[in-house]
């Protein structure tokens, strides 16, 4: 196997605004992905997960340690190798209102990086391309492809747009900050299948999630991140069985599960 | 008791051609609210759960057609004229609405906010007022102290809690929550979550829970109801609901959460 993603002690920190502290969005966070390999990244708000995926696009400079993407050094990278590095990876934000070109057709927002790249004269294959994924993202009706994303499209539609979007150039690593947040219980089952599928014929995939549940699924491994740190680190399974760090102690208990319900057993919420 | 008999809500809205149209939100919904009793409605967005919750006080816009009975001890709150709908709402039925905790002014203190309402509601003074304001924000589990802070100076928690404070200015017999934990952290939820329980627990509130979150909802009521295309699609006990559900899409549902659940 081929390294990746290797980021070494990395540490970002934001001045602060006015009079305030400095902030430390993340300290002294190591991690490797091994080509093909994905993780998940457990963290609830102000854990630091966005951070860490802006400083591997390098939208975020580190302010200590190094980030080593498809072997080359992003610190030392220049800007059209930062460009060339950035193709190779694709991200789905967190925000599916802000992220998406609002006067786009949908079917012109899943096309757009495509034509961007490859040009005008690849508009036919970035088409189909661009049905097809939709299509497998259940976006099939032909009134909601030529409806523009700013009107009449929910929050759950606008990030499946995003994901597409996102898989139309085939990139080898995708970053994915909370991809299904607004997605209902089935349909989030769907993405991860496909997600799933991708990751099967090579793709490597950063899933950030504060679901413990959902993050086993996205990926065999992961890092929870409390306060820019990584608290604990290992198999989703082992880390949701066996929790070792209060923090991870404490999120595995506060998750509402419909397999335990106060009836079924004695496993009532914890009041703290 | 509020006992919701029948109800079918039909907005009237405009398409984006500018033509009139009609779009049945809630369909034929029967349920009941009772003091002493957690009740929570679980449905998908656009599944019609925020309508019910503001049908029962008479919130819905104007040019709304609204149909059946909502019942207070009886008396059919949607015959009521709006005078009379003004005593009862934030004095027996008060609500916290959805996004409540982003919806405080940002120049007035949230203590501000409570004393507002129990001066126009209850006719107190300035200093009834303030008097009453750290047993209200410790029933909603916040330090009386917070209540001198801007919105913006409180965590999303804190101010979702100042919401449910503010809900309970005027001691209201139900109160209904529209998904007050959504968009913070589990282990925040939680607390916010056990903090209405212990209200119906220990103060006898009616409470209704609408919520997304079919796990969260079921883990903390007494009744769970499920809403699907604006009907009551299942009702009942939740453990029983979660083991036996009679509805193709509830079995669905919860066949895909136990399936996440189980890392199947």
């Amino acid at each position: 196997m081929t390294t990746l993603l290797d980021i070494r002690n990395l540490s970002a920190v934001f001045p602060g605004r006015r009079r305030r502290e400095p902030v430390r969005a993340l300290s002294g966070l190591t991690l490797t992905l091994e080509r093909g390999e994905s993780l998940s990244v457990i963290g609830e708000s102000g854990s630091g997960k966005t951070t860490l995926m802006r400083c591997i696009l390098g939208h975020v400079l580190p302010s200590e340690g190094s980030i080593t993407l498809f072997g080359q050094d992003t610190a030392s990278a220049d800007g059209p190798e930062m460009t060339a590095l950035r193709r190779r990876c694709a991200m789905v934000s967190q925000d599916p209102y802000g992220s998406l070109p609002p006067t786009l057709t949908v079917l012109e927002a899943a096309m757009e990086p495509w034509l961007l790249v490859r040009g005008k004269h690849d508009e036919k294959e970035g088409e189909e391309r661009a049905r097809n994924l939709l299509g497998e993202l259940g976006l099939r009706d032909e009134a909601i492809l030529s409806s523009r994303v700013r009107l009449s499209l929910s929050g759950g539609q606008r990030q499946r747009v995003a994901i597409a979007r996102a898989l139309i150039l085939d990139p080898e690593l995708l970053l994915c900050d909370e991809p299904t947040s607004m997605q209902d219980a089935s349909t989030r089952g769907e993405i991860i299948e496909i997600l799933a599928k991708r990751q099967r014929s090579g793709m490597s995939m950063i899933f950030v999630t504060h679901d413990l549940f959902l993050a086993r699924k996205a990926a065999p491994r992961g890092i929870v991140l409390h306060k820019g740190t990584v608290v604990e680190e290992g198999f989703c399974r082992d880390i949701l069985s066996a929790p070792k760090h209060p923090y991870t102690r404490a999120l595995v208990a506060a998750l509402p599960r419909l397999g335990k319900l106060p009836g079924q057993e004695s496993c009532k919420p914890e009041t703290n | 008791m509020i006992d919701i008999r029948n109800l079918s809500v039909t907005y009237g809205r405009m398409t984006s051609e500018g033509r009139g149209s009609q779009a049945a939100a809630v369909k034929n919904v029967s349920m009941t609210i009772r003091k002493g009793q957690f009740s929570a409605l679980a449905g998908e967005s656009g599944s019609g759960k925020s309508t019910v919750l503001m049908a029962i006080p008479g919130l819905l816009p104007p040019g709304t057609a609204v149909s059946g009975e909502i019942l207070l001890d009886g008396k059919n709150l949607l015959a009521l004229p709006e005078n009379d709908l003004n005593r009862i709402r934030w004095r027996r039925i008060a609500i916290v609405p959805q996004g409540a905790m982003n919806s405080f002014t940002p120049v007035l203190t949230v203590g501000h906010h409570v004393e507002e309402v129990l001066s126009v509601h209850l006719g107190l003074s300035r200093k009834e007022a303030l008097e009453r304001i750290p047993s209200l924000f410790d029933l909603a589990g916040l330090d009386g102290e917070l209540a001198r802070r801007y919105p913006n100076e409180l965590s999303g928690g804190q101010k979702q809690r100042a919401a449910i404070a503010l809900a309970l200015a005027c001691s209201p017999d139900y109160l209904l929550c529209d998904e007050p934990t959504t968009a913070l952290d589990v282990i925040t939820q939680q607390g916010i979550i056990a903090t209405l329980k212990n209200l119906v627990e220990k103060k006898g509130l009616g409470l209704l829970l609408i919520s997304h979150d079919l796990p969260l909802a079921a883990s903390v009521a007494d009744r769970l109801h499920i809403l699907k295309d604006g009907e009551l699609v299942e009702e009942g006990d939740p453990a029983e609901i979660t083991a036996r559900p009679r509805n193709p899409h509830t079995r669905a549902l919860v066949k895909a959460l136990l399936d996440l659940e189980e890392g199947s």
